[in-house]
């Protein structure tokens, strides 16, 4: 029997990347999965822009050094990210307004994959039949029940609805169920309510973790992209997941000329 | 909480019937309290407390000088998500046997100038109003709606995510100490230990800026101030598959002239479906309604006092 060459050659690629993966060999938990307990933070700068960016003036003269822009090698497979044309264009009047119309400015709900780059920690709490994620920034919060999506989503929301399953030692979580409100970069990107997003989170060590995420959007983008990053653990031996409660931060912001000028 | 504002104001139409308190089940003989992995008694699951019960009892001599509102069996009313599941009982406050809150003059005056004053600014609102958190240990007191409540245990901690503005409480059970004194949360500093099957829970380092409660349903003892200085012990004691009894000591001297004691069943509930409590994101038409109308009614009071 004669196989096709592409046949073989992709079986020949499959077993490269399977020998080319770490296999995780750190602490399991007692149902045996790998154990992302723990405070996890992402090193990267993606939360202001997904693409490779060098470093910026920021849009707050007062804040000179400290508000400026990092620089980053970016985090989209291809550095590309398939817009469709009318989205390229609101994705760039989004960037250019960031500062009065991002939703991380006001404090809002970051919404998936962003929660996972913001430059804030998180906390992965893992049982055998739940994943709860909590994320420092406005204390947002995905729980996450591992079995099959009962149906469709009852109610849309910032931080969709997410249901979670192990593919080996890879945590895979499918989330949907947006509303169109949130954004994933200070740069501008968005996305409509047919947002879909699937997390792969694989453990590299005990220590480390492959986060990927890949978005698809027929509304906002020609086909699915892919990013990925790192995720590192919080090694303090007293670490633990302190409150940013930012809504304090933003009602002056927000509301400053609804108060009464003499309670100032 | 536009949403259940909506189902509250369509629940008002409905007849009373439909919530009437129904008994817990009774407790199943057989049931065992089992253990998680590593050792600690299991309370993991969905917890829900739709609770009729008055928050206090009434006063025995009412004088009626409060800007208050008087306590009473206001919130049977209120339940928009489902009817009580649990069997109403006196008051909420089990200790002072009266079943009221022992507030000293200096809280009930801070209670009245916020709540005469939450046209002025955010400030003077209640932290559930301004979408920071409903506190704790207020967070677990039931409100009108999404009273949900999921426990998950882990080597080490045991979590609590509580619907209502979506917040998860990570409580370390590992003997660590508490944050030093100088850093203070809206949630303080929580650490547990297991005594028997009781999970106790003791919460410190409290910023001075949150309430002892927030919703209406706590009528009298809403918007009364939290301090710095509040220390809150918290017991959870699951006494049958489908019941954790939870009790809650507040002492905090400057605001109660002695510790006092909340008690209140949580019902277990898998079907229940807990939700995103997406709160300050749509929080900006309760503030143009609520600060928007003051600054409204002083335009019309000045150009009335114009004529």
């Amino acid at each position: 029997m004669r196989v096709p060459l592409a046949i073989i050659l992709t079986l020949i690629a499959g077993v490269v990347t399977l020998a080319a993966q770490t296999r995780y060999t750190g602490p399991r938990t007692a149902d045996g999965k790998p154990d992302l307990n723990g405070i996890w933070q992402a090193m990267n700068t993606a939360d202001w822009d997904l693409l490779p960016h060098a470093a910026a003036q920021g849009p707050v003269l007062a804040l000179g050094a400290a508000g400026a822009q990092p620089p980053g090698l970016g985090v989209v497979e291809g550095d590309d990210i398939p817009y469709l044309p009318a989205a390229t264009a609101k994705k760039k009047l989004n960037g250019a307004h960031w500062l009065t119309e991002d939703p991380e400015v006001k404090c809002f709900l970051p919404g998936v994959p962003r929660a996972t780059y913001m430059p804030y920690p998180f906390q992965i709490v893992q049982t055998p039949s739940n994943v709860l994620i909590a994320y420092q920034f406005a204390s947002a919060v995905r729980s996450i029940p591992l079995k099959a999506r009962p149906g469709e989503s009852p109610a849309d929301s910032w931080m969709g609805d997410s249901y979670g399953h192990w593919e080996g030692d890879t945590l895979v979580v499918d989330v949907k169920g947006f509303t169109d409100t949130t954004w994933f970069s200070r740069a501008g990107d968005f996305h409509s309510d047919e947002l879909h997003v699937v997390e792969r989170y694989t453990p590299l060590s005990h220590d480390a973790i492959q986060y990927e995420a890949t978005i698809e959007d027929p509304q906002t983008f020609s086909r699915p992209w892919k990013i990925s990053m790192p995720l590192y653990r919080h090694l303090e031996k007293n670490a633990q997941l302190l409150e940013f409660k930012c809504v304090e931060f933003v009602e002056e912001l927000m509301y400053g000329p609804l108060r009464k000028q003499s309670s100032k | 909480m536009i949403r259940a504002y909506i189902a509250l104001l369509l629940l008002a139409s409905l007849p009373l019937a439909a919530q009437t308190p129904a008994r817990t089940a009774p407790a199943t003989k057989t049931w065992k309290q089992g253990k998680t992995p590593d050792g600690q008694p299991d309370i993991q699951g969905v917890w829900v407390n739709f609770d009729s019960t008055p928050f206090e009892r009434a006063a025995a001599s009412a004088t009626g000088t409060s800007a208050a509102p008087a306590s009473g069996n206001q919130n049977a009313l209120l339940f928009a998500d489902r009817a009580p599941k649990v069997q109403q009982r006196p008051s909420m406050v089990v200790d002072p046997p009266d079943g009221r809150v022992p507030l000293t003059p200096w809280a009930e005056q801070q209670r009245d100038y916020d709540l005469s004053h939450v046209q002025d600014s955010w400030e003077y609102n209640t932290t559930w109003e301004r979408c920071i958190t409903r506190g704790i240990p207020a967070a677990i007191f039931p409100a009108g709606y999404n009273n949900g409540y999921q426990i998950l245990q882990t080597p080490g901690q045991v979590v609590i995510l509580y619907e209502m503005i979506h917040e998860a409480r990570i409580i370390p059970v590992d003997g660590r100490p508490h944050l030093p004194a100088a850093l203070r949360q809206w949630n303080g500093d929580p650490r547990g230990h297991w005594e028997g099957n009781t999970l106790v829970v003791e919460t410190t380092n409290f910023n001075g800026k949150g309430m002892i409660a927030t919703n209406a349903a706590s009528a009298r003892i809403r918007s009364v101030p939290e301090t710095e200085n509040a220390h809150i012990v918290e017991r959870f004691t699951r006494v049958d598959e489908n019941t954790i009894n939870y009790e809650v000591t507040i002492d905090d001297p400057k605001v109660a002239s002695a510790p006092w004691k909340v008690a209140m069943p949580l019902a277990r509930d898998d079907s229940y479906k807990i939700y995103e409590y997406m709160c300050h994101e749509a929080n900006r038409d309760y503030m143009e309604i609520t600060l928007g109308g003051g600054r409204l009614k002083e335009k019309t009071d000045a150009a009335a006092g114009r004529k």
